[in-house]
Parts: structure tokens; sequence; C-alpha cells
């Protein structure tokens, strides 16, 4: 193992891992809001409404997100939208994500009886807070760990960006393997930093968990 | 069909009128028409499928009803008044004031788990009263006290038995204040020796003057707590009239005599 090698490249790759680290959360975080806001749309709007939101999650789901990136960063200047590689990283993560996310959300909205939302409604509470009060905080439990799945894929997506040049970690990786003729060790290092994004998550998630269900315990 | 009409004195607190419900090619109720006053206890009683619990829940709009009028003090609920058909619904905000006003307890309690029985009873002192917290716990503590639960206002539903489910369930809703209250078998889905608790509680309620309108297979309950017991068959109300007449003597009806005998049977130990 040559260690002055990665002296000479860690800022890059760290540089990288931070850009990956970006991408990542910002992207997370907005198809994640994304995601409900359309779970939200789909669950009060009429049925045209619902078609067309069928029609995106489809459309999305069943294309791979590689070439949602090239339409996004190739084909956005012909309709006047011209973004820098990171910028389009971000975007096509977000609208990569979020019908994924609003399915999550979905399925987390039936989670919850519909005795209790009677219930609610026979006391007066209006439907925003019941889903602040009464929907949001119990289907956290059932949604928790596909969340925590959905965000760790979402992280080893992010090797996808170096197509269309965005300085994350694997473009960075590649760069100092091209430049050094070194494979191995660039490598191990990068599945060392994505493996790191995951445990980190994963054991988040475990916190979120926990904490969402302590009310089911019987003491 | 010898439905009582209520004497002119009394102002009906609720009144339905000629009020009918499908469900797709399903008729669940047919020309329903049903006077509650105040103060008084409804028993609505009949075999599974009758539409009882459906009539029930037209009562607050759960089911929104096709055709005729369900009145809550002169107020029609669901539907904005006018004839022009079809009836369109009243906004959001106004059928939230209308139900309000009328408290409802489920089967299955339908408490909300993530929550302590006190937050259950206070969440909507705060977001539909306005209370402020501690005036609503205050409160929220007063209708725990009213169903005997005052020492379990911090347990989650969880660490209540079923019987002490329903009684927070009865507690949420009375500290509402409404006009009146329904019961969709409050007792059915309890142990048998938790029935009586929650039993104890609503009499105690009934007692105090509160109008009620219970849908039970609870035949005691019906006839040592009801003012009237309405008898519903295949969505038509058979038989309205105070108890002693249907469980004190055989019922003319053959739908009542059979539907009792069948009770009576089942209840023999």
């Amino acid at each position: 193992m040559e260690l002055d090698l990665f002296v000479r490249y860690g800022p890059d790759l760290l540089r990288g891992f931070g850009v990956t680290i970006l991408c990542w959360i910002v992207g997370s975080v907005g198809g994640l809001l994304l995601g409900f806001a359309i779970a939200c749309l789909y669950r009060w709007s009429i049925r045209p409404v619902r078609w067309i939101i069928d029609l995106y999650v489809e459309l999305i789901r069943g294309t791979p997100f590689m070439i949602q990136l090239f339409i996004l960063y190739y084909g956005g200047p012909y309709l006047g939208l011209v973004l820098t590689p990171v910028q389009a990283g971000i975007l096509s993560f977000i609208v990569y994500g979020s019908p994924y996310f609003a399915e999550i959300f979905r399925s987390g909205f039936n989670a919850v009886p519909k005795g209790q939302i009677e219930a609610a409604r026979c006391v007066g509470l209006s439907e925003a807070r019941i889903m602040r009060r009464i929907i949001l905080p119990q289907m956290l439990v059932p949604i928790t760990a596909p969340l925590t799945n959905f965000i760790i894929i979402l992280s080893k997506e992010t090797a996808i960006l170096s197509v269309v040049t965005v300085p994350e970690l694997l473009y960075e990786t590649q760069t100092m393997a091209a430049e050094t003729f070194t494979y191995i060790e660039p490598f191990l290092v990068l599945s060392l930093f994505y493996w790191l994004m995951v445990i980190v998550t994963s054991w988040l998630g475990g916190r979120v968990e926990a904490r969402v269900t302590r009310h089911l315990k019987r003491t | 069909m010898n439905t009582k009409t209520p004497s002119a004195a009394t102002e009906a607190l609720i009144s339905v009128r000629n009020m009918s419900k499908s469900f797709k090619d399903f008729e669940a109720l047919r020309d329903i028409t049903l006077d509650v006053n105040r103060s008084e206890v409804v028993c609505l009683i009949g075999p599974s499928g009758s539409g009882k619990s459906t009539l029930l829940r037209c009562l607050n709009f759960l089911e929104a009803y096709d055709t005729g009028e369900v009145r809550l003090e002169g107020e029609l609920i669901g539907w904005q008044e006018g004839t022009a058909q079809p009836r369109r619904r009243v906004a959001a905000g106004t059928l939230r004031r209308q139900r309000q006003h009328i408290g409802m307890v489920f089967q299955q309690f339908n408490l909300w788990p993530h929550l302590t029985a006190l937050e259950n009873v206070a969440e909507a002192l705060i977001q539909v009263k306005g209370l402020g917290k501690k005036a609503a716990q205050d409160a929220a503590m007063a209708a725990l006290t009213k169903v005997h639960l005052s020492d379990k206002a911090q347990n989650h539903p969880a660490n209540l038995s079923g019987g002490q489910q329903q009684r927070v369930a009865i507690a949420r809703a009375i500290a509402m204040e409404p006009r009146v209250m329904l019961f969709d078998e409050p007792t059915s889905a309890l142990d048998p020796e938790l029935v009586g608790e929650v039993l104890t509680v609503m009499k105690e309620m009934a007692a105090e003057g509160m109008t009620m309108v219970v849908v039970t297979h609870e035949m005691g309950f019906a006839a040592h707590v009801a003012d009237r017991v309405a008898f519903l068959d295949k969505g038509r109300l058979v038989t309205l009239a105070p108890p002693a007449d249907i469980f004190g003597r055989e019922p003319d009806d053959p739908r009542v005599r059979s539907f009792l005998q069948t009770y009576r049977e089942r209840n023999v130990v």
C-alpha cells in the first residue's frame, strides 16, 4: 500500500466525499419532502389529479436513474434549464427519490386504522391536524425501516452522478486511479466511505425506530 | 309501524326524517323517521346487518345519507339546506362544528395509541375548543374523573384494559360537552367481566340527563336504561317503543319476537 498517495490525493477524496454527502443529503431531504407532498396531494385530491400522480410515479420508477440524470443535464438546456453538474445531480436525485418516498408515505397513511381517523373527525379535528397529530406520529413506526432502507440505497446511487462530471467520491477516486495506476487501494477507500455512510444511516434509523415505538411498549 | 310520536311539549333534539342510505346495490336504511328528545336514551337493537350502526353513523355524517334529513336542534347535518338536487355537502369547517356537538364512542375504542389517556382527552380541547394547555388538562382530568379513571391519566392505551380504554374514549367525547352522545356497540369488543364498568358509566351519564343513542346487544341495558327502544330489521325501523312494550310482554311483530327469542336462547346458561 502506497500511503503517500493518500496524502497526495486525500484532500481531493475528502472533497469528493463532501460532494457525495451534499448531493445525498440535500437530494434525500428534497425527495422526502416532495414525496410527502405527492402523497398528501394524492390523499386529498380528486381522481384526475390522482391519475397524473400515478403517471408520474410510474414514469420515474420505470426508468433508470442514469437516464433521468442524462435527460436533465444534457436535455435541460434545450428547455432553457442550464444546470451545473452538482445542481443537476441534486435535482435529479430529488425527482428520482420522490415517487419511492411518496409510496412509503402512502403505505404509512394506510397503516393508521381508519377508526382512529373517524374518532378524530368526530371530535372536530381538521384534516391538517389529523395528519400532524394522529397520522404522522404513528406512521413513523411502519415507515422508518423502509425510509432508512431507501436512503441507504440512495447513498450508493450518488456514484452515478460521476457520469455527468459531478466531482463526487467516485469521480475523484477514478481520477486518482487513472493518474496513479493504482486501483485496489483507492477503491478500497471508496468502499470504506460508502460503508461509513450506510452504517451511520442504519444506526440513526435504529435510534429513530426505538424512539417512535416507545409508546407501544407495555410497562 | 307503531312509531310513537314525541309529545308536542318536548322539542326533539335529533330529528330524522325519511332518511335512506344505500351502499352500491345494498339498501342499508330505508325511510327512517325517528325523533330523539332532550335527555332521552334511545337504544337501537336488531340483528346484525339490520342497519343500526349505519343509522348511528348517519347521525354525525360519518356516512353520508342519501335522501331525507337528519337535524340536530333544527340544523340539517352534513348537507346544505335547500331542495336543490343533487344536494351539496356543507363546508368542511361547518361539518366540524356540527360534529363537535355530537360525541361518538366506537366498538373498537379508537383511542390514539401514541398519546396518553389525558392527551387523548385534551387533544380536541386544545385544537378544537381552543383551550390553553393547562385549562385543557384540567378539563380532561375532570372528564377522566367522571369515568373513574383519574388515576390512569398518564397511561398510554396499551397499558389500559379494554374497559378502561373504552371509558377514556367516553371521556374524550364528553369533554367536548356534546349535546348528544352516540354509542356504537360500546361493549361488544370487551371481555365479559369488563362490560359492567362501561355500562355503569353510561348509566351515570343517562342519570345526569345526557341525551344518548346507543346501538347495543346488551338487552339488559336497553331494558333498564333506555327510554325507548328502536328495533331495526333489514334497514327498516320496525318498532319504536318503551322497553316495557318490547321486553315486558310478547312483542306483536314476529321479527322482534324471533330476534328476542334467539337472544334469550343464546343467553341461557
